[in-house]
Formats: C-alpha cells, sequence, structure tokens
C-alpha cells in the first residue's frame, strides 16, 4: 500500500516536471504566436468560437497537428525509461524526422526532447523511475487537451501574454 | 494502467464531442496514451522506434485531416 | 471485480485492465466509425480502432509488424482524404 501511495505521488511530480518542460519550451518557441498549419489555425479559431483564448487555441493546434515539446518529452522518457540517456537521443533524432515530415521547423520538439532526457535522467538518479514520467507526461497532456478546451486555451493564451511581455 | 484508463476517456470525449475540429485535441491525448503504453509494455530498445511511429502517424493523419477540413490538402510550397 | 492490481514499475505483461481498456477501444472505435456519416469523422473514428489495436500487436512482441502498420495506416488515411477532400482552396 505504502509503495503504491509513493508511486502516484511520483506520477504527480513527474507530472507537475513535465508540464512546466513541455509549456515552457513550447512559449520560448513562439507556439501560441500563429497556427502553423492551416489545420492548426482552424482548430485555433474553432477553440476561440467555443469561448477560449485565440493564442492558446494556436497552441493547441499546433501540439496536435505537430510533434512539438510535448511529443519530445513523452518519447524521450519512453527512451530513457528503455535505454538510457542514448535512448532519449534516439527519441530526439525520430521526432526531429518527425516534424521534418510535418513541415515544421522541428526546433521545439527536438529541443523539448533533448531537455527532457536530461531532466528525466536526473530524476532517475535520485529514486524516480522513469515509468512515472511516461505516466506523468500523459496526464499532463490530458490536462491541457482532454478536461476543457476553453480553460486551457484560455490558461495558455495568459501566459502567452506574459511570454509577450 | 493509468495509461489505457487516460486511453478510455479520451476515447469517450472523441466519441461524444459534436464538433469535428474539436475532436482532435482529444485524438491526439489518445495518442500520447497508445504511446507511452507501447513503451512501457515492452521494454526493448525497438519499441522506441514503434511508440515514435505511431505517434508521428497520427499526428500527420490528424495535420491531415484538419488541413483538409479547413480547405483543401496542405500543399505549400 | 478483481480488485485491480497494484502499479509496479516493472509489469512487462498485459493484464486484465489493459485488455480490457484496449479491447472497449477498439470496439467504441470499430462502432463509431459504423455509426458516423461524414467521412472526416469515420477517419477520426478509424484512428481510435487503431490506437486500440496497436498494443495488443505490441503486446505478441510484433514490434516490425506495429512500425509497419503505424507508417501504413495515416498514408491511407491521407489517400482517402485525397479522394474526399472538399473545396480545393
Amino acid at each position: 500500500m505504502d509503495g503504491t501511495l509513493l508511486i502516484l505521488l511520483q506520477i504527480l511530480v513527474a507530472a507537475a516536471v513535465c508540464w512546466i518542460n513541455f509549456v515552457a519550451i513550447d512559449l520560448f518557441f513562439k507556439l501560441p504566436e500563429k497556427g502553423g498549419v492551416v489545420g492548426a489555425a482552424a482548430i485555433g479559431k474553432r477553440i476561440e468560437e467555443k469561448g477560449g483564448g485565440l493564442h492558446g487555441g494556436f497552441m493547441m493546434g499546433n501540439i496536435v497537428s505537430s510533434p512539438d515539446a510535448s511529443a519530445g518529452t513523452l518519447l524521450a522518457s519512453c527512451g530513457v525509461f528503455i535505454a538510457g540517456i542514448p535512448g532519449g537521443l534516439l527519441a530526439a533524432l525520430l521526432v526531429y524526422i518527425g516534424n521534418r515530415i510535418c513541415h515544421d521547423p522541428g526546433y521545439a520538439g527536438t529541443t523539448g526532447c533533448i531537455t527532457a532526457t536530461f531532466i528525466v535522467y536526473g530524476f532517475t538518479l535520485i529514486g524516480f523511475s522513469a515509468a512515472a514520467f511516461i505516466a506523468g507526461m500523459v496526464i499532463a497532456i490530458l490536462t491541457i487537451q482532454g478536461i476543457s478546451h476553453v480553460h486551457a486555451s484560455r490558461l495558455l493564451s495568459r501566459l502567452w501574454k506574459v511570454r509577450r511581455g | 494502467m493509468g495509461c489505457a484508463i487516460v486511453a478510455v476517456y479520451a476515447a469517450l470525449r472523441v466519441a461524444l464531442e459534436s464538433d469535428t475540429l474539436r475532436k482532435l485535441p482529444f485524438l491526439n491525448v489518445l495518442s500520447f496514451a497508445v504511446a507511452g503504453s507501447i513503451a512501457l509494455i515492452i521494454p526493448h530498445p525497438l519499441s522506441i522506434v514503434a511508440a515514435a511511429a505511431y505517434f508521428v502517424g497520427s499526428t500527420l493523419e490528424s495535420n491531415a485531416i484538419a488541413s483538409t477540413f479547413a480547405g483543401g490538402l496542405d500543399r505549400r510550397e | 471485480m478483481p480488485s485491480p492490481a497494484p502499479l509496479q514499475e516493472d509489469w512487462i505483461a498485459v493484464n486484465e485492465v489493459l485488455v480490457l481498456a484496449f479491447a472497449i477501444l477498439v470496439i467504441l472505435g470499430a462502432l463509431l466509425t459504423i455509426r458516423e456519416s461524414d467521412p472526416f469523422r469515420k477517419l477520426i473514428s478509424l484512428g481510435i480502432m487503431i490506437g486500440g489495436v496497436m498494443p495488443f500487436i505490441v503486446d505478441r512482441g510484433l514490434l516490425d509488424v506495429a512500425i509497419a502498420i503505424a507508417l501504413i495506416a495515416p498514408l491511407s488515411t491521407l489517400f482517402t482524404l485525397m479522394v474526399c477532400g472538399r473545396g480545393e482552396s
């Protein structure tokens, strides 16, 4: 029972770390500025019609239509879980290829993957399991894309205003 | 196990969402959950490639669906 | 209803909860594909079904087959979209 509780706690901490990592990198690479492709812009506008924020909607559309830092964080956790640091770097290469397939420059995804590799590896050194980071990343993306589009996009728009200054 | 529950939740949200474009973020959550499960089920080096291939394929699919739905296939260049 | 197995960090085999969850995904995806009438919504529902099928293939150790399916399924979607694409911009 105690072990289960510990693992749940690890997953929650991992979710928070993953959330901060991918949102910070997506904001740094200006994903909420505009829809990268036609489909991303359309998703952003549709979310705004429902009552959400426009720039948060653009960022959600970009996450949907090309592998960005969130995908990088997930695949880096998978890579570290399976093969340590080399696995994470292999995942970064795959994310870069995937970004190029999806008409994307690929900076956000690759950078997010590399930083996430070292973050996850650092947390495994202090006793976290990398599997907790995979589950944590799934929970983190659930909070952005899966609970309420309106509130998530408003939150992201507010963060984007802070970033733009 | 948590990943599978999240996947079922995302599938239910996709099923219940009425607007076609707003289904796509939930489908993205589903593909995150499935890619995570693939890596958790078999810890083998090739499963990184499998998870990445599934994830990239699924985003490409969402991208194509959204772009076509918004008008015209995405043919830039 | 057996109590759910504790979440161990090194579980490998797919247990009953996972089989149930992914089976729900496959069945739900198939039923939705039948029910929807719009082609785009049909394709999204097919995406759910393929997402449910993948873990079963991976569980049998057929990772190469899984990679091949992960690459072929979006390609077939692309071709279908080329046929049913609406409104050339």
